[in-house]
């Protein structure tokens, strides 16, 4: 039994199907059990009643017409268990249970007596015969046990044939789940399906590849849109630009055309920005096999420092790195670059006047941390694509998109924490 | 120096070829595979600016033919096409440098200038402008043959300037080139104005003449009066 989310018990198939047969087998067992002993015992007390009326009506018509009164004393001593007995008043011919010491065993022991009235030589007496029952309650026993060992053996047979039978005919029901649980849409195409005997599997396994190929359509369709428009639009942006950078070139403008032009220049730089990281971002989603090197991260930090300290100087911010570790990783040199730059980019952008940055490499991986807002921010939207945490920004909000997947795609962790009034990044390679 | 342009687009064609119109370049221009075959075989050009994807073929095409016909020009790849992929692909095929569009045409400009002086000027890598001289090797820049002290960035800067001499560099297309890599992440061009304000002191207190002109609201230009 596996436990879900929701804590909630969920049992499997083939538990659920054998419990229920199980339970039902339990209480047939337990009901059928006395049920059946009551009956065994009444049909044997039946036939024993019927044998001792059958030699009550042998006797009659066998014995008494040729029995003496005389010789009842001599009858009584030679018959255990035909006794005549002196009459006394009857109604009818009586059957009962009753217990007797048997002299040899020294025990009780169950009989059933038939009381009668007979008449010898026109007098009458009371006919009393009476069976030893002990062998009726071992055949009973026996048949009861039987009964038992029956009902018991053929439950495991049940159970285990059950469990085989069922093992092997939901096996393609459990590797389907298998595949539909291991499979990643940006990464495969569609699944392959093991051949099974069954229609209704064969049925729902065409009917998951449907809706797995369709939702593979979907998706590379929409990747596929992302990627055309981003390079559709590089062409006329590239005529905007060159068209712009010739404008410029006239003379005689007024402070407010300049403005403008200024203006125009510094949205389409934007534009550009965005096109391109775009452009990267879905080029990562379609990638899967990165190429990879061996660098050392201190190495690639350092690369960057001299731009960034440029870029903290109208901050004034300060900077506290700690490379102590020697740390190489096999990765995508340029894509580490791209991660590195946004993430310590991010930093300057969101610091504030005086703020500090802090890049340490340790052990664990590496952290990069700036002062800046003093709340945190909402680590479920940080990494999403268009996502900034205020609208007056000029960053694409593509940056940590594309952090997040670059990690991915090298099987990092990333994760942001704000503590001691820090926003922190920790990426765990 | 005769420069040939491979582009299918004509605005984006009529813009670069207007803007490289000055005084020691000229520039043809072909819109097809097959016009542009037909000029590289007719004429001897510098360098040739080459757009991959053509109407009737693609660009790596000339760049074969180019090499099976042994010729010397050099090849700017100017395309869309980002992909890293292609980018090495066009470099390994004999092209010397790679523009992804959409690009600034001072940027191009100052490749083109850089491509023409490595082939042509085998040794001199100098780069004058009246009184200062910028070693391109060495990175070192001289007034008057005093060497002055710049930052990798200011010589950057300066290389730039002069390379687009009389031409209005807005603060954005100053500051895509000195970001190099950076350039699709950042977005505070105000960097840009502290490197101008060094340099133009430094050239000053160098005894050079004040060359680096101030566009109100749009950028800067190198101007000699």
């Amino acid at each position: 039994m596996d436990l879900d989310i929701n804590g909630s018990m969920n049992r499997k198939l083939l538990d659920q199907t054998l419990r229920t047969y199980l339970l039902y087998s339990i209480g047939i067992l337990v009901v059928s059990a006395p049920i059946f002993y009551f009956i065994s015992s009444s049909l044997y007390l039946n036939e024993t009643d019927e044998a001792l009326l059958l030699h009550k009506k042998e006797f009659n018509q066998l014995v008494a017409p040729f029995l003496k009164r005389d010789d009842v004393l001599i009858w009584n001593k030679y018959n255990r268990d035909v006794k005549i007995l002196p009459f006394r008043l009857l109604r009818r011919d009586s059957m009962f249970n009753k217990t007797y010491l048997d002299s040899l065993e020294n025990e009780n022991e169950p009989y059933r007596e038939l009381n009668a009235i007979v008449t010898i030589e026109g007098k009458p007496f009371v006919y009393s015969e009476k069976t030893n029952l002990v062998e009726s309650e071992d055949l009973i026993e026996s048949v009861v046990w039987l009964f038992f060992v029956m009902i018991i053996s053929m439950l495991a047979g049940l159970i285990a044939i059950t469990k085989r039978l069922s093992n092997k005919l939901w096996k393609p029901f459990y590797q389907t789940l298998d595949l539909i649980g291991n499979f990643e849409i940006d990464k495969e195409k569609s699944i392959e399906w093991p051949e099974s005997q069954i229609e209704e599997f064969n049925r729902l396994n065409q009917s998951i590849s449907k809706l797995v190929n369709r939702n593979h359509q979907i998706f590379k369709t929409q990747k596929e849109f992302v990627e055309n428009a981003a390079h559709e639009l590089q062409t006329p942006l590239a005529v905007f630009q060159a068209r712009l950078d010739v404008l410029m070139q006239e003379s005689g403008f007024s402070e407010t055309q300049n403005e403008i032009l200024n203006s125009l220049n510094e949205n389409l730089s934007r534009l550009n920005r965005l096109n391109r990281n775009l452009l990267l971002l879905s080029k990562l989603d379609n990638e899967s096999a990165l190429q990879r090197e061996k660098i050392s991260i201190a190495q690639r930090i350092e690369k960057h420092l001299e731009f960034f300290h440029e870029q903290a100087q109208p901050k004034n911010l300060s900077f506290d790195i700690q490379l102590d570790t020697v740390r190489e990783i096999m990765a995508n040199a340029a894509l580490f670059d791209v991660l590195l730059r946004n993430l310590l980019l991010n930093a300057v952008r969101h610091n504030q006047t005086n703020g500090s940055i802090h890049i340490e490499l340790n052990p664990n991986g590496l952290c990069i941390s700036n002062t800046g807002k003093g709340t945190p921010l909402s680590s479920d939207q940080l990494f999403q694509r268009f996502s900034k945490s205020d609208s007056s920004e000029t960053g694409t909000g593509l940056g940590l998109a594309i952090v997040k997947r670059i990690a991915e795609l090298h099987r990092w962790s990333i994760e942001y924490k704000f503590e001691n009034d820090l926003h922190s990044f920790l990426i765990c390679f | 120096m005769k420069i040939l342009l491979i582009e299918d687009e004509p605005e984006l064609a009529k813009s670069i070829l207007h803007y490289l119109s000055v005084k020691d370049f000229v520039c043809e221009w072909a819109n097809s595979k097959a016009t542009a075959l037909d000029k590289i075989s007719s004429y001897e050009y510098d360098c040739i600016l080459l757009d991959l994807m053509l109407p009737d073929g693609n660009g790596f095409d000339i760049l074969k033919h180019l090499k099976a016909e042994h010729k010397t020009e050099g090849v700017i790849i100017i395309s869309a096409k980002e992909a890293l992929e292609t980018r090495i692909e066009g470099l390994e095929m004999g092209a010397d440098d790679f523009l992804t569009k959409p690009f600034h045409l001072s940027e191009l400009q100052v490749r083109i200038q850089a491509l023409i002086r490595r082939k042509n000027f085998k040794g001199n890598n100098v780069v004058g402008f009246k009184e200062i001289e910028v070693d391109i090797r060495s990175r070192t820049v001289r007034v008057k043959g005093d060497q002055l002290e710049c930052t990798k960035k200011e010589t950057d800067l300066l290389l730039f300037l002069m390379g687009n001499e009389n031409k209005v560099l807005s603060k954005s297309a100053i500051a895509e080139h000195l970001s190099g890599d950076m350039a699709d992440m950042l977005d505070n061009h105000d960097f840009v104005y502290a490197h101008i304000k060094n340099l133009k002191n430094k050239l000053r207190e160098g005894g050079a003449s004040d060359y680096i002109k101030t566009v109100y609201g749009l950028g800067y230009k190198w101007q000699h009066e």
